[in-house]
């Protein structure tokens, strides 16, 4: 339902061209790296990668840990946390089944910050958590509020400012590190999708072929010049600091947690 | 002294690949339960993969116990970073403290070769002041031995791994690098640049223990940029690919998928008599042995150490100065981002390849001991979005914007020293994991002096990037490596080794990895790791079977134990000419 509303008018979604400031429709590949696919460079990768790569690609892992309810209430806020309303849905990047799988096996990072609950009853409450302040602040459950009230909400999150609701939810589990499960979680997908390294005009896998343009950002013969277009987030977002507002980071960042150095 | 009691092969028909051109001697040795060998190795890593090599080859018996698998690189390791995550320590631990760490990814490895499997191989040395820092500073602590004590190990590694930088090092005990440095990738070019501009001394191409030039069964770096990932190409030196070739070679066994529980004691002599350990198939079993070296890094070593306190060692073993799990240490890993108008393209070329400690000494100047270093670090897509992440508060939207400019992006690490802390410590969970276990709880607080340290790095990093030419400077607190926990002293009653690793409370215990570390300056701790347990191997050895029945200490270094090494360390060669 929220779905068929919103995309009556499909700048609430879609991203705007400046100038005309019409809607920019769906594309096979957003991005400034028009016509580059990782994928068409797979001859040269070593076998136990171009499998891992292709099996992303081609099977999606079915749905275990969450319950349809659940699946359907994350898809949502999977949307706003990772927007792909720039791609056409056959080219959009499945999250949710990734989440899902990681769940179910009960993976970790490694470790669970003392005040935080597992992984999988963090997102148990982080459901309720949105339910309860939807409820509170707008009267109507998650699924029903307009785009930008679904935004509202999950902003205040991000901000570490959470509308009212859940306050005992919160209580339990900390704000900053939630919200920072979700996003890490959503990342882990989409930017390990090869449509994902093709949008950023990312390498991809270099083995056993190599690298060999290594200096001042120079391209390797089979990469592609960048060619850049403007373009501004759609109008029901509040996640695209440069266009709406100044960047607002929550009171305590998350800290980072993967390995550099 | 080696008469393997059972020989089996490896059972997979195909060779055991360990990078891209050479293959394990199978089949290796095992040894029976019931025979008592000579040394159990817990945890065959960075330490452990050396003294595994090192022990093997002077003709003892001995087997390296470790919880993960026996990497096959060609099989089991990909491009690609989320696939990669069975490389990193995944088993929980709880993280707490006001400056709570994070373990994965971030600084522990499972399987053999352990965190150099997906180190980025930074290999700079401490420096002499490290060994000393109590003395010169009046904070942290002294060590039980000095610099010089270690540089012939620093020495003979950097020929082993070996290590590839500038013909001139100037920072520390200057030295030089016999193998040449690495062409710089782009993210070196920005920091190679933004120093330049400042008069900042930088180290360019290394010191990074990754081949230049091919070497024995090693062909060099093909620039793919997935250091982090394990190293298909076998050019990164990992001890699965530099040690345990040869330790296997030498007769030496590896029990891998199996977790280490508990360490049996004997009150009556106070000595250790081998290992409980759960095997690939779930059973509890014991192996017997002369002597047990714990070589399972800063948190698994306490862990291990705690969870085997029994009869007459109530605290936990070799833990009656109480200072088992204490002055953990991390080093600030802050990652200083900044974007550029030209391109970057920072995946390519090994993520640390470019550095300067211009800053690593203290300075009276500054308002806090000890310093910093300033690294270049690669991070790839899925690394680099978190990063936005907690540095911009990135999401939605704006995080698919950020990401479309990937490319345009340079990241600068500093490495800062974080002094040692009593409360920086890991405890016993009352949590218990899949063995039964009961999990680690890591405590971390920054304090007064790491604070001001930080601070001040972190502007200096910026004023680095803002030079090189960066528009848009953010930046993403965090830590990076872990050492401590289990700290060698001169003082049986505020530490817990010795200055050779052996246990103060019970002779034929050692501990043996980054855990004994005292401090750590603010050098990337993986080669004097390695040093160290190559010097405690010289040790061993130049001991010979006292350690198995003597309780005398002795404290007599050894000579340095150059015709222990692996065949190739003072051989060139070009493998693919042969």
């Amino acid at each position: 339902m929220t779905e068929k509303r919103n995309h009556e008018n499909p700048k609430q979604r879609w991203p705007i061209e400046p100038e005309t400031h019409r809607a920019l429709p769906p594309r096979e590949q957003p991005g400034y790296y028009p016509g580059y696919r990782t994928l068409d460079q797979q001859k040269a990768w070593d076998e136990a990668t171009r499998r891992k790569v292709l099996e992303r690609v081609e099977k999606i892992p079915p749905i275990r840990f969450f319950t349809a309810d659940e699946a359907q209430l994350m898809a949502v806020i999977a949307d706003h946390l990772l927007p792909q309303d720039d791609r056409v849905p056959a080219r959009k990047i499945p999250i949710v089944p990734g989440i899902d799988e990681k769940l179910f096996h009960g993976r970790t990072e490694g470790y669970r910050f003392e005040k935080m609950p597992s992984n999988g009853n963090a997102y148990r409450l982080g459901f309720k958590a949105v339910e309860q302040m939807a409820m509170k602040s707008y009267g109507k459950s998650f699924l029903q509020l307009a785009w930008v009230e679904q935004e509202e909400l999950l902003k205040s999150i991000h901000d570490g400012k959470p509308k009212a609701g859940a306050d005992e939810i919160w209580a339990q589990m900390e704000l900053h590190r939630f919200w920072a499960l979700w996003m890490q979680d959503c990342i882990g997908i989409y930017y390990a999708h090869p449509w994902a390294w093709d949008e950023i005009g990312f390498g991809g896998p270099a083995y056993p072929r190599a690298y060999m343009r290594l200096e001042n950002g120079e391209r390797e013969p089979w990469e592609v010049n960048e060619k850049r277009y403007e373009w501004e987030a759609p109008e029901a977002v509040l996640s695209d600091p440069d266009e709406k507002e100044t960047a607002t980071h929550s009171e305590h960042p998350a800290q980072g947690q993967g390995g550099t150095h | 002294m080696k008469t393997p009691s059972d020989i089996e092969g490896a059972g997979r028909g195909e060779p055991h690949r360990l990078g891209s051109m050479q293959t394990v001697d199978f089949p290796m040795t095992r040894y029976n339960e019931s025979e008592e060998i000579d040394y159990v190795i817990v945890g065959v890593g960075a330490a452990g993969g050396v003294l595994l090599q090192r022990l093997s080859r002077a003709g003892f018996k001995v087997i390296g116990f470790e919880a993960g698998p026996f990497w096959d690189t060609e099989r089991d390791w990909v491009s690609d970073e989320t696939g990669s995550h069975k490389l990193y320590w995944e088993d929980l631990r709880i993280t707490g403290g006001k400056n709570p760490l994070t373990f994965g990814a971030n600084n522990s490895g499972r399987g053999v070769g352990g965190g150099t499997v997906h180190w980025a191989a930074f290999t700079p040395r401490f420096h002499p002041s490290d060994f000393e820092v109590y003395t010169r500073d009046g904070v942290g602590a002294d060590w039980p031995i000095s610099y010089s004590d270690l540089k012939p190990y620093y020495e003979l590694m950097e020929m082993e791994l070996p290590v590839a930088g500038p013909a001139w090092y100037p920072w520390g005990h200057p030295h030089g690098y016999a193998f040449a440095p690495h062409p710089t990738g782009g993210v070196g070019n920005t920091l190679v640049k933004g120093c330049t501009k400042l008069g900042i001394g930088v180290s360019v191409g290394g010191p990074v223990a990754i081949l230049s030039g091919s070497r024995g069964k090693r062909p060099h770096c093909i620039y793919r940029g997935f250091c982090l990932q394990g190293c298909k190409v076998g050019a990164k030196a990992s001890t699965l690919v530099t040690h345990v070739p040869d330790a296997i070679a030498n007769g030496a066994e590896i029990r891998d998928l199996c977790m280490v529980s508990r360490i049996q004691y004997d009150r009556r002599t106070n000595r250790v008599l081998g290992i409980h350990y759960i095997d690939r198939d779930g059973r509890t079993r014991f192996q017997k042995a002369k002597a047990v070296i714990v070589s399972g890094y800063a948190i698994e070593t306490p862990r291990l150490l705690l969870n085997s306190a029994c009869d007459g060692q109530e605290n936990g073993l070799a833990n009656s100065s109480g200072t088992v799990g204490k002055y953990l240490m991390a080093q600030a890993g802050n990652v200083i981002l900044g974007r550029f108008d030209e391109l970057v393209r920072m995946y390519k070329a090994p993520p640390a390849h470019v550095l300067t400690e211009e800053f690593y000494e203290t300075d009276a100047r500054r308002d806090f001991a000890r310093g910093f270093a300033i690294q270049t670090v690669g991070p790839l897509p899925v690394a680099f979005a978190k990063q936005m992440m907690a540095a911009a508060g990135a999401w939605g939207w704006g995080l698919r914007r950020v990401m479309m400019d990937y490319n345009h992006w340079s990241a600068f690490g500093l490495l800062g020293e974080i002094l040692p802390s009593a409360d920086n410590r890991v405890t016993l969970s009352e949590e218990r994991d899949q063995y039964g276990l009961r999990v680690p709880h890591v405590n971390f607080d920054l304090h007064d002096n790491d604070k001001k340290l930080i601070e001040f790095g972190k502007k200096k990093v910026e004023d680095v990037m803002r030079a090189a030419g960066a528009k848009e400077i953010v930046q993403e607190s965090r830590f990076a490596h872990l050492v401590g926990a289990a700290r060698m002293g001169r003082d049986p009653g505020a530490s817990v080794v010795d200055g050779f690793c052996r246990s103060h409370d019970i002779p034929n215990l050692f501990v043996c990895d980054g855990s004994v570390l005292p401090t750590q300056g603010s050098a990337n701790p993986g080669l004097t790791i390695q040093a160290l347990a190559a010097r405690t191997a010289d040790y061993l050895i130049s001991q010979g079977t006292r350690i198995f029945s003597s309780d005398r200490r002795e404290m007599i270094a050894p000579p340095v134990g150059k015709k222990f090494v692996p065949p190739d360390t003072f051989l060139g060669g070009a493998p693919r000419a042969r």
